[in-house]
């Protein structure tokens, strides 16, 4: 195991490394600088003080060299657009923020999805199921942005019962802060796509398993229908589901521009969007390597969690001739 | 014992009387108008961009990186009034030498900051100096390139590195004198001093340009001074006790409330924040002020702002051939396209550059047929330049410059009405911002064919003729062009002579069609009824209403209103 996840290790180094060359080349190929304005182009020796002040005189790959000896002591830099701090102390104060939204989201979607999916599956065909499909369509066919207009038209405006945004601020708390109301409508907003296709994979697994001889068997043997599921159905279904719904999380932890913008939470969402628009160096490749990182974590931990599942699988085990 | 009481009792409800009836102060002593709501409650809440791109409170500093509510901290040498004429700001008078190219500002007596020190031309000295600094990377710096002569002498040569900041044209004869010296004759120089705010020089040294993101090292000589920020969630301004300027807050507060501008029409309607700028308002909020009378009447509109236009690459096939830009300006129907697409709340047709209201404008209609909309006509000139009923002319694509859907919507209806009219095809494509810019920005220009708009800095005509120079943002050229805007931006103390130049330039531009114009933009801002003062309420000229360009002396003047 240690072997394995040593080796796991050694390959996220080398995408991480591939990842900030393809992120490091494209963002230089894109026309269009940093330090161009919307008016009028800034005169010539104007532009190469600049260029000079960040480093971008220089051939573009001495440029990546220069990064990548500071990134790995974790010095990313400062962003073009707020020069006044670093990247590191950007990312850190804005993904603590979205690192809550998402872990509160990652909760609603899947306690929910699941729950919604295994209702579905075991009451397959009925009307449970058709009103699961319903939202479960509803959820990931229409954005969450468009969701969040309607959340703040109606429990905001209309009635009035919620606040409109603010994440922490501008509601009523509990538990020490550890529950506010202003946090109801950015989470169920940017739940319900999560959650509708959380609902379905896990439907889909379940009504795999469901139809097994081994289920089968394990009702005919005289044991209750609560000891089926939770024994025979779920364990079973679970890889798959792990499998598909894993990489939901880090979309989720990484946040989204529209909940963050709409529902006035001041979190690292937005950053993914004006970092490439602004064509903010430091920015784009930080985001774009914690991103990189962050999926690579995620499929490590998935087939960890393969092992814990299902006893039969062994990491890193050769195959038997 | 109950005699006394007797006797208190007149004095007291006596002195009751007189405090209910006083009318309130403002903590730089000012009193409230009459009609105004107490001083506690004489709070704005204003709305602010969560996702823009913002990095500082002062001009000085960045320019297109501003937070919400900036510039509240200083004031600049000059402001303007209701018909965009200078007026003193943080300068009570200015002159310029017989020279013509040596300015001499003379700030007000007893300006002070916020940390009970006097605002000096030092201060302005420094600013100037700091802005010109290499190493700082003003985003601006362009602009004192851009007015060519009206730039301050050695501008270029210290931004480049060439000349140390101290040889800049920008010195302090004494505390109150601040001397600019510009680098030719450039009688409109005060309009332009619009944009001269001073960072306190002391805090510029000790605590670097972003001294004023923090409470705790901040310092305002503006009518209002920063208490909370709360980056991304609230910004929070006082009234500035030590202000001494031109215009001393009624407010007691302002608060900037950070949300997505897809939402402040809503936040507006759930009474979250009391004003939205035109630029934030979507189509459909247009459409629900128009159905509605009070949004109607509070959605105040001080005149157009900008002009939105076609440009070509006039050096390259097709558009080398007059006869081929021609034929596309008399094919654009302005009017449709103002009424069906913009609405007649947001603009009015163009057909020249500068708009109604605006100095040297084409008040006659002079030089509307140049670019009437005329299919018949423009159908002609396509068939004089080759291509009778479009044959054989070269597929177009028309770059927009990361436009929003309203504004997008305008330009491709714009192209439909000249692919209808003349039987060709153009596609529009909505590029992102950077690419466009670098594209435009290119000699030879790498657009072919575009649509923009540019909106007014200074109220001056050669701020928006000055784009079409040789040297300016677009490709086409004229040497007469250039020839009479060099002669009419050097001219002082002939106005009429001055504007009929500018007129003369004008029609070289419509007639050559450097530009088709498309439509003027109305500037506007929708105001909650609550909300009162002279500077928005009371009419400009042209019968125009709210908050104009360059109009900071507003913050001294609106105020909370009493509940109707």
């Amino acid at each position: 195991m240690l072997i394995y996840l040593a080796q796991r290790l050694l390959a996220l180094a080398f995408v991480l490394l591939a990842v900030s060359m393809i992120v490091f080349t494209l963002m230089h190929s894109v026309p269009g600088g940093p330090f161009d304005t919307q008016q009028a182009k800034l005169p010539k020796a104007a532009r190469e003080n600049i260029e000079r002040k960040y480093g971008l005189d220089k051939p573009v790959w001495q440029q990546y060299l220069n990064y990548m000896s500071h990134a790995v002591r974790f010095d990313f830099g400062i962003p073009y657009q707020q020069p006044q701090t670093t990247v590191a102390a950007l990312i850190g104060k804005t993904w603590l923020v979205t690192l809550q939204v998402g872990i509160m989201t990652i909760i609603v979607a899947f306690g929910l999805g699941i729950t919604a999916g295994m209702f579905a599956a075991y009451h397959q065909n009925s009307w449970v199921d058709n009103i699961v499909t319903f939202f479960s369509m509803l959820g990931v066919t229409v954005p969450n942005f468009v969701i969040a207009m309607w959340f703040i038209l109606f429990f905001g405006v209309t009635r009035q019962w919620l606040p409109t945004g603010g994440w922490g601020k501008s509601g009523d708390c509990l538990c020490y802060d550890l529950l506010c109301s202003d946090w109801i409508l950015p989470v169920l907003a940017y739940a319900l796509a999560p959650m509708a296709i959380i609902a379905r994979y896990t439907r889909a697994s379940i009504v795999d398993v469901i139809r097994e001889d081994y289920v089968r068997t394990a009702r005919a043997k005289g044991l209750g229908e609560s000891k089926v599921m939770r024994r025979h159905v779920l364990r079973n279904a679970q890889i798959p589901m792990v499998t598909a719904l894993g990489t939901e999380i880090p979309n989720l932890i990484t946040g989204s521009i529209f909940i963050e913008t709409i529902f006035r939470i001041n979190g690292l969402g937005k950053f993914f969007v004006t970092s490439t628009l602004n064509r903010d160096y430091p920015m784009i490749m930080a985001t774009f390597l914690l991103v990189a990182l962050l999926w690579g974590i995620t499929f490590m931990l998935t087939d960890i969690a393969y092992t814990l599942i299902d006893p039969r699988v062994k990491l890193g085990a050769k195959k038997e001739a | 014992m109950p005699t006394r009481s007797l006797l208190f009792t007149p004095l007291v409800l006596a002195l009751w009387l007189h405090t209910s009836n006083a009318q309130e102060k403002t903590v730089t002593g000012l009193a409230l108008p009459p009609d105004a709501a107490p001083y506690a409650e004489q709070v704005l809440r204003i709305p602010c961009n969560n996702s823009a791109n913002a990095v500082t409170f002062d001009f000085s500093v960045s320019v297109y990186q501003p937070y919400c509510g900036s510039n509240f901290f200083n004031d600049p040498l000059v402001t303007f009034d209701k018909a965009l004429n200078p007026q003193p700001g943080a300068a009570e008078s200015w002159s310029v030498a017989d020279d013509g190219v040596t300015w001499t500002f003379i700030l007000h007596q007893g300006l002070m900051w916020s940390d009970g020190t006097p605002v000096t031309a030092h201060d302005y000295v420094a600013t100037f100096r700091f802005s010109a600094d290499p190493d700082h990377a003003w985003d601006f710096a362009w602009y004192y390139t851009f007015v060519d002569k009206g730039g301050i002498k050695n501008w270029d040569e210290v931004i480049a590195g060439e000349l140390p900041v101290e040889a800049l044209g920008v010195r302090a004869i004494d505390d109150r004198t601040l001397e600019i010296i510009t680098k030719g004759i450039f009688p409109p120089l005060p309009k332009i001093m619009k944009y001269a705010y001073a960072l306190q020089k002391k805090a510029l040294a000790e605590h670097g340009p972003y001294y004023n993101n923090e409470p705790a090292t901040a310092v305002s000589s503006g009518p209002f001074m920063l208490e909370s920020f709360d980056h991304g969630f609230k910004v929070v301004f006082k009234a500035n006790p030590h202000y001494k300027g031109y215009r001393p807050p009624r407010l007691a507060r302002i608060e900037g409330i950070y949300m997505s501008p897809a939402t402040y029409f809503i936040a507006y309607l759930n009474n979250e924040i009391d004003t939205i700028n035109f630029n934030d308002l979507s189509p459909a909020d247009f459409a629900t002020i128009e159905r509605d009378p009070e949004l109607l009447a509070n959605y105040l509109r001080p005149g157009l702002i900008g002009t939105d236009y076609v440009f070509f690459d006039p050096h390259n096939p097709p558009f080398d051939n007059l006869d081929v830009r021609k034929a596309f300006a008399h094919a654009i129907n302005r009017e449709a396209i103002v009424k069906s697409i913009y609405g007649e709340i947001k603009a009015v047709p163009a057909h020249t550059m500068l708009m109604p209201g605006f100095p040297a404008a084409d008040i006659t209609g002079d030089l509307t047929d140049y670019q009437r909309f005329d299919c018949g006509l423009a159908k002609e000139h396509l068939a004089k330049a080759g291509y009778p009923n479009g044959a054989d002319f070269p597929p177009q694509v028309m770059w927009l410059r990361n436009e929003n859907p309203g504004i997008a919507a305008v330009y491709q209806a714009a192209a439909a009405s000249i692919s209808q009219c003349l039987g060709i095809n153009i596609q529009v494509s909505n590029k992102d911002n950077k690419v466009f810019m670098d594209a435009l920005h290119e000699r030879p220009t790498k657009i072919a064919l575009g649509s923009v708009a540019y909106a007014i800095d200074f109220a001056d005509p050669i701020n928006l003729l000055g784009i079409w120079v040789s040297s300016g943002r677009h490709s086409w050229r004229h040497q007469r062009f250039d020839e009479i805007l060099d002669e009419a931006s050097n001219l002082i103390g002939e106005p009429a002579r001055r504007d009929s130049l500018f007129h003369a330039a004008e029609r070289i531009l419509v007639d050559d069609v450097g530009g088709a114009f498309i439509a003027h933009r109305w500037a506007g801002d929708l105001w909650r009824p609550k909300v009162r003062g002279a500077s928005i309420r009371d009419p400009g000229p042209n019968d125009t209403y709210g908050s104009h360009s360059g109009n900071d002396w507003q913050w001294g003047d609106i105020y909370i209103g009493k509940a109707q």
